[in-house]
Order: C-alpha cells, then structure tokens, then sequence
C-alpha cells in the first residue's frame, strides 16, 4: 500500500516574466516503511518533488497524496500542522537555531504539540538516546562537529514520531565518516524504527543505502529501481 | 510560556546589537520621561490644591501694566473676600545678573492671611512685619546663597532704578514654591513711586468661601470693566497657566519634542529589528517547514520586538525615575523645579509608548517574516 501518491504532477515557477517548468508530469507511488533516493542532475527537480512530497510547495498541476490525505489541496495553515506531525525534515546545512541547545532544537517540534514539559522532555531525551547524542543535550550547536549536528537534526526530525521524514543531501557538507555515520542512521531508523525516508542525493554511495532509487532529468522520471539487499554498511 | 527561551535567546542573541539598541531606546525615553515629567511637575503645581482659595487681579490689558493702588480698598468692599494684599514683581538680581530668581514687594502684614499656604514660623514672622527692611526667602535660596536668618541682602534692580537693601527676616516652608523672595511692599513703593505713580503690578485676594470664586472674580472685573484701568481675575491655577503661556507654548513644545523623539525611534529601532528578522530568514524558513504556522512565527517575533521595546522603555523611564531621585533638581534647575520626579503616570505613559514602538518597529519585519514562503526559505538551506 502507498504512502505517498504523487499523481501527474506538475511544476511550473515565475521567474520575472518566464514560466520554467521543472517537474513535467511525475507520477511516484512510495510504499510505508520505504527508503527511497531521488537522484539526477543539478536542476532536474528532485529538490521540487521532495518539497512537494513534504508539503513545504504545492504542485501547479497534478496531485500529491499523503496517507489517503491530498495534501495538495490544503491551506497554508493546515499544511503547516499537517507537516508538524507527519514530516520530519533533515537539511544539508543541518539548521539548528544557534541559540538553542541540542535539547532544546530537538523540542522545537514538540512545541507545537500539547504534551507537558515533562512528556517533551521524554520524548527528546528519547530522541537523543537513539542518535547517540544523549550526552551532548546541553551543547549548543557552534560545540558540536559536523556530523555530531547532523544527528541533532536527525533527532529534530524524529521527535514527534513522524510519518514522513525528508532528506534533502543530509551528507552533503559531511567528511566521509560522518556521512558514513549519518547514512546507517537513517538506515536503521528505517529498517528498526519503520520510518519511511526520501532522501535527495548526488553521491551514490548514499544511494546504495536506500532501497528504491528513482533517477529524474530535466523533471521526468527517467528510471526507477527497487533494491531487496540495500542495507548497512557498517 | 513554552516559547519563552526561544523568544529571550533570539532576543540576546547579537548582544552588541541589543546592547546598542536599548542603550538607543533608553536614551530618547530617558528624555521622552523627563520631559513628561517637567509637565507633570507644572500640571502638579497647578492642581496641587494649594491657593484654590486664592485669586489674581491683574490688568485686563497684561500683566506688564500696573493697576492703581486704590483698587485694593474697592475690592476689599466685595462681601465675602477675607483679605487682599498687594503684589508686586520686582524682577531684581543678585550680585551679578546669573543670580536670577522670583523676587516680589508684598504687603508684609498680609502675606500670612493671603498666602495662607506659606508657611513661616511665628517669630521670624513677626521679625518680619517688625522689620521696614525685612525680607522672607525659600529654603532652596536660602541654601543656594548660603543665607542665614539676619544676613544683609542686597537685590540689584533692573526694571526699576532701586536696589532692595534687605535682612533676611524668616525662611518659609513651601510645598512647590522654594526659591521666591519677599521683602516689604512699603520699602519698594517709598523709594520707587516717583516712576511708578500709585501703581501695583497686581492684587492677591483670599476669598472667605471657595465656592465663592467665580462670583467674586467677576464682581472684581465688573467693578472696573468701564475704568481707565480694567482688570482681568484669575484663579491662582489660570494665572500660573497664563505665566507659563507667557513662555510658550511648552505643553505643545514637550509634547511635539517627544513625540518627534518616539517617531526617531521607531524609525532607528526598525532597523534593527528589520537587520534582525533579515538574517534568520533561513531560520524561520526551517520553523516554519517542521510546522510553525504563519501566524505563530508572526506572534514569536512580534513578542521579541515589543519586549525589546518594553525593556528598552523601562530602562529609559526608569533610570530617569532613579536619577531624578538621587539629584536634587531643584538646586539643579535653581528653584524651577521643585519636588521634580517621575511619577507612576509619566512611567506607565512610556512603557505603553515603548510597547507601540516595538510593535510599530517590529511590525513590518515580523509580518514579512511570517509571510516568508518556505521554499524561498530554504532555497538558501537545501
């Protein structure tokens, strides 16, 4: 059964007074639990379609089906809540508030939840705990490495437990380690933790991790292939 | 508030920034309080209560021309005055033309009964009326020139040709009025009436019962409406407010002055809040993609922004309210001032306008932060 449901999508954007199309009619069905790698060229849409598939765009035609909800169709407002609970997000630049401690990037989902302090704080210590970072709580980000902040990220976009998570080059600013640490993560969050994770990327190292590699060029689906023995490897 | 660390760490986040902004904001409200409590203190002095039994009779046409001296014995025939007296500004110096204060020729045996409000031990009182020569001063003069009780004074006159040889008689207690000094109306008019005929600057008149006023007022100004020398009655409060229109408008003045130093804020505090919205554009663009909606961010910022207005504020009025407490204002402004501070309403007044010029400041870079598309965003992130 489909997670995801991306039906003849289409996207056009404005740039003055030009129509650059960029997606061309996609059409993508992501099963639970999967572990899919959007790759292809600079400019040949993955970035659009993850945007899409995570509810941050809106496609200029076509559908995009998450969970049975046409999450095309909602407003700014309900997209946001929507995302709150169903996507965790894990950016190339890693983006944490530099302000805020680990812990506390890690609560900024949960914000927006109704759980006391003391359940927010179970459920980031949790979080921590399983990207190993249960004892750099109180870091802040300029403290952490690379990779180090990277799994902060991951545990950010773990917290509130999501449907989704979306990776868009999570190893992209990563030394070879750390992208290596980064990749079995996201690897056993999907083989332990039955997380469903589309994950953009260049390099197909980190494509090998996933076990469903869709190939885009010039904003069509160019090539799908499924892989049974994509794993660790650690 | 669950939010609260993220709003005081954005808040302190470029402390040099911060610190440079509330200094700025401090500073104007500082001001901004300061002249609102030079207001005060005049709205204060009017309202205080004191001399509200008291009226004014000065010319009709103003108060730089005199009105004859039998005007005193006619109004004194109005049924329910209790006692008149005269009053006479003398506008003299001491020793050099710096030491300028309020000096006035009264009738000494009246100014007790008139000025019931001033308040003057009995012997020196007494010291007084007994001595031709015999002067009153307030405190604050008294403290400025180093005067004491039997000290010779000598005023240096400038609008009449008479220097006022005077002994200090008694020092008065006075709630607002701490720097005036009284000599006797007989020693000014004996050595000037060959220039000023038969005149008196003005009449002070203590009425019986306070409801009386307004009917005595106008019974005083019916009395000479038809004369050579028409007068025009005033309650003490009308008359200090005609003394200061006297120097300009300066509600008006204070009031434009502090509202052009709240608009430079605004303007200044903009800015930095626009330069603070700006750089954490990639920021909101990730709050808002794990779920921030438009209108929290909007509400975030905005927070941030009033606080920083409010701390800004406080720290302005404050300060003002703690350095007007520890200087003495009235030797500062040698007697203009007196029982100056900040009040409660002056504070509130510009914490309220703080909180407008965080919101007014913060205004258009919060909404543009919340409308800030996601995608746009994190263009600058993925």
């Amino acid at each position: 059964m489909s997670l995801v449901d991306i039906r003849d999508v289409h996207k056009v954007y404005k740039r003055d007074s030009f129509d650059v199309p960029v997606l061309n009619g996609i059409s993508v069905s992501v099963p639970k639990g999967d572990f899919l790698a959007l790759m292809g060229p600079s400019g040949s849409g993955k970035t659009t379609l993850l945007n899409l598939i995570a509810g941050i765009d809106r496609p200029t035609r076509g559908k995009v089906i998450v969970g049975e909800k046409e999450i095309s169709a909602f407003s700014e407002t309900k997209l946001a809540a929507w995302r709150a609970t169903n996507v965790g997000f894990i950016f190339q630049m890693y983006n944490l508030i530099p302000v805020l401690n680990a812990a506390d990037n890690v609560e900024l989902p949960l914000l927006l939840t109704k759980l006391s302090k003391k359940e927010r704080r179970e459920h980031l210590e949790t979080a921590l705990n399983v990207v190993g970072l249960a004892d750099r709580m109180t870091y802040f980000p300029r403290q952490l490495s690379g990779g180090q902040e990277q799994r902060v990220a991951i545990a950010r976009a773990i917290v509130t437990d999501p449907t989704i998570i979306v990776a868009d080059e999570p190893t992209g600013d990563l030394d070879a380690k750390s992208a290596h640490e980064i990749l079995d993560l996201l690897h056993r969050l999907n083989a332990d933790f039955q997380k469903t994770i589309i994950m953009v990327t260049h390099d197909p190292k980190a494509a090998e991790r996933a076990n469903h590699v869709l190939q885009l060029d010039k904003g069509v689906l160019v090539e799908s292939e499924r892989r049974d023995s994509a794993g660790s490897h650690g | 508030m669950k939010f609260a660390k993220l709003i005081i760490r954005n808040l302190f986040r470029n402390k040099l920034r911060t610190f440079l902004t509330l200094s700025l904001m401090g500073a104007i409200f500082f001001f901004v309080a300061t002249l609102l409590s030079i207001l005060q203190n005049f709205e204060t002095a009017a309202n205080s209560g004191e001399g509200q039994n008291r009226l004014g009779v000065q010319s009709a046409i103003s108060l730089a021309n005199p009105l004859p001296l039998s005007y005193q014995a006619k109004i004194a025939t109005i049924p329910g005055i209790a006692e008149i007296a005269k009053l006479q500004w003398v506008g003299a110096y001491y020793k050099e033309r710096k030491n300028f204060f309020a000096n006035f020729a009264v009738d000494h045996d009246k100014m007790a009964s008139v000025w019931d409000d001033y308040a003057i031990p009995a012997d020196q009182l007494e010291a007084f009326k007994a001595d031709r020569r015999g002067a009153i001063v307030g405190p604050e003069l008294a403290k400025r020139y180093g005067w004491k009780i039997g000290d010779r004074v000598t005023l240096i006159g400038q609008i009449f040709p008479f220097n006022p040889e005077t002994t200090i008689r008694g020092i008065y207690k006075h709630k607002f009025d701490t720097s005036s000094f009284f000599f006797h109306f007989d020693y000014f008019y004996e050595s000037t009436k060959d220039m000023t005929g038969s005149t008196v600057g003005t009449f002070w008149v203590r009425v019986k019962d306070p409801k009386d006023m307004a009917r005595i007022s106008q019974q005083i100004d019916d009395m000479f409406r038809n004369s050579e020398y028409p007068t025009e009655t005033f309650t003490e409060k009308e008359f200090q407010q005609q003394f200061m229109a006297m120097i300009g408008n300066i509600k008006l003045l204070f009031t434009v002055v502090s509202i052009c130093a709240i608009f430079m804020v605004v303007l200044l505090a903009a800015i930095t809040m626009s330069m603070a919205a700006r750089e954490r554009v990639t920021e909101v663009a990730v709050l808002k993609a794990i779920g921030f909606s438009s209108g929290t961010i909007l509400t975030l910022m905005l927070i941030e922004f009033v606080t920083l207005g409010l701390i800004g504020g406080a720290l302005g009025t404050l300060g003002a309210k703690y350095v007007y407490q520890m200087v003495n204002m009235t030797e500062v402004t040698q007697g203009f001032l007196v029982a100056f501070g900040v009040d409660a309403k002056t504070i509130a007044t510009c914490l309220v306008a703080s909180i407008v010029v965080g919101f007014l400041a913060g205004g258009l870079p919060a909404l543009r932060s919340a409308r800030l598309s996601v995608v746009d965003g994190l263009r600058k992130v993925w």
